[in-house]
């Protein structure tokens, strides 16, 4: 590569080689702090991962769905952790759902009835008493997430949430039967340590489901009928 | 994968980074810092775990820390990568990949992005590619599932992201890189040239070949019957040979 021979680069080359000798100091210290706090996450919150996953398991034994949801980064780690679920490699798949994938309802109840409603809105047509719903935040602004899990709690939803510190809205709002907060003031480092309690989840659920593989998941069922639609007009 | 796999996630991804890694990461966040400074778009794209992609891209457009400026990066939109992006990258851009080593749909990441003087960033896990396949290489050790699912692969473009932001704060230290400009050597003459591929096809043995200094006329004589979408090596005004087996 001629990057070198260039001379482009030569004004400032001795500063750069501090910057990059700064920068290579900054991302081992950081990585080792990322792999700590995983560590630490996973063992502080082991048994409460464990309940976590015997209940989602007793709901999805049942014919429960899940539905992941979260903003921005958080909404990566929804659309990382469906699939995970769904197609579990190596292990049971699992009927699990990503409200930020379809687009044209999120922009539509977004548009129409405000961003608040963006995941509330859509459990409220999709979802049924025994699903699951997992939701990622890490900042302060979550009220869409907030919502959402208010809209859960309500209909009998069992709800999960990966959440920042412990004194952020999520923790605080009171409707989360299960709520991993990890202690860190790096939005990015707690994000990393949500993907791994995320997946450890995943593994100690797909446990849960195959014990002697003797259980089996009761999906696909037959939904339940909808009564509100069956019911004659004017009663509504 | 294997439940028992995901044991993986507790030792830790920051094992995964020693030394050469680490390195390896602040050379690409000065690479991709100088390049934004001189108006580069950052294309991000993961075939098979596309939100790595958009996570990528929300990364620098709505930075985490209040007071970064945002800076323009773009998931490639759906459909064959260099299909998607040929239209969308300018010379001077970059690209960062997220995939496995042997995902098709990145083959010739490093031959395409010369042609179009794209730097690239490939983020992966698995056995590492070949040296060379990318102008950075960042890659996990272990499991692709875990390293995907488990926070290995968001660490590594959360580190480049804060890296990136970090030497955004010496402006003196961001005097633009040359453009690559796609040196090769002609594997039949061992004669130097250029990366360029084809545009169209004159009707008189000439053919509109992009390069990253912008379109070229060349001389196709030399070459058989090449289609828009060939890359070709080029030196003084000609197509010396068609680069074999660069999916299009």
């Amino acid at each position: 590569m001629s990057r070198e021979s260039t001379g482009f680069q030569l004004v400032g080359r001795q500063d750069s080689g501090e910057l990059l000798d700064d920068l290579t100091a900054r991302a081992a210290a950081e990585a080792e702090m990322s792999c700590r706090l995983r560590k630490s996450s996973l063992e502080t919150l082991g048994s409460e991962l464990e309940r976590a996953a015997r209940a989602i398991a007793q709901r999805l034994i049942a014919g429960g769905f899940i539905y992941t949801f979260g903003n921005g980064a958080g909404s990566s780690s929804a659309a990382c952790v469906a699939p995970l679920f769904s197609r579990s490699p190596g292990g049971i798949a699992l009927p699990a759902r990503c409200l930020v994938d379809d687009q044209a309802v999120l922009t539509a109840i977004g548009n129409n009835l405000g961003y608040e409603l963006t995941f509330s809105r859509q459990l409220a047509t999709f979802a049924r008493a025994g699903d699951v719903t997992m939701g990622y935040s890490t900042g302060p602004n979550a009220d869409n997430v907030i919502r959402a899990f208010e809209e859960a709690a309500r209909r009998g939803i069992l709800t999960v949430g990966f959440a920042g510190r412990a004194d952020g809205p999520m923790a605080a709002c009171g409707v989360i039967d299960h709520c991993f907060a990890v202690p860190s003031h790096s939005v990015h480092r707690i994000e990393e340590a949500q993907a791994a309690l995320s997946c450890r989840l995943w593994a100690m659920v797909q446990q849960e489901l195959r014990p002697e593989g003797k259980r089996r998941v009761a999906w696909p069922q037959q939904p339940a009928a909808r009564q509100e639609l069956l019911e004659p007009e004017e009663a509504l | 994968m294997s439940t028992d796999a995901l044991s993986a996630t507790d030792d830790a991804p920051g094992q995964d980074l020693p030394g050469p890694d680490a390195a390896d990461l602040a050379a690409a966040a000065l690479s991709m810092a100088r390049r934004f400074a001189s108006g580069a778009t950052l294309w991000c794209a993961a075939p098979s775990w596309p939100w790595h992609a958009r996570h990528v891209a929300a990364e620098f457009v709505q930075p985490v820390q209040p007071g970064e400026r945002p800076l323009p990066a773009v998931t490639v939109p759906d459909g064959p990568l260099w299909e998607s992006l040929r239209p969308l990258a300018r010379a001077g851009d970059m690209l960062l990949v997220v995939s496995r080593t042997d995902d098709p749909s990145v083959a010739g990441l490093r031959q395409r992005s010369r042609a179009w003087g794209v730097l690239t960033v490939w983020i992966g896990a698995g056995p590492r590619p070949e040296p060379g396949s990318a102008d950075y290489v960042l890659w996990v050790k272990g499991d692709e599932t875990v390293a995907s699912c488990g926070g290995h692969f968001a660490l590594l473009f959360h580190l480049l992201s804060e890296l990136t932001y970090v030497c955004l704060e010496r402006p003196d230290l961001l005097a633009p890189e040359p453009v690559l400009c796609g040196d090769e050597v002609c594997i039949t003459c061992s004669d130097e040239g250029r990366l360029g591929e084809v545009v169209a096809i004159g009707a008189d043995g000439c053919a509109q070949v992009r390069t990253p200094a912008g379109l070229e006329t060349v001389d196709t004589s030399l070459i058989e019957s090449a289609r828009p979408g060939d890359l070709v090596l080029i030196h003084a005004g000609a197509a010396l040979t068609l680069v074999e087996g660069a999916p299009r």
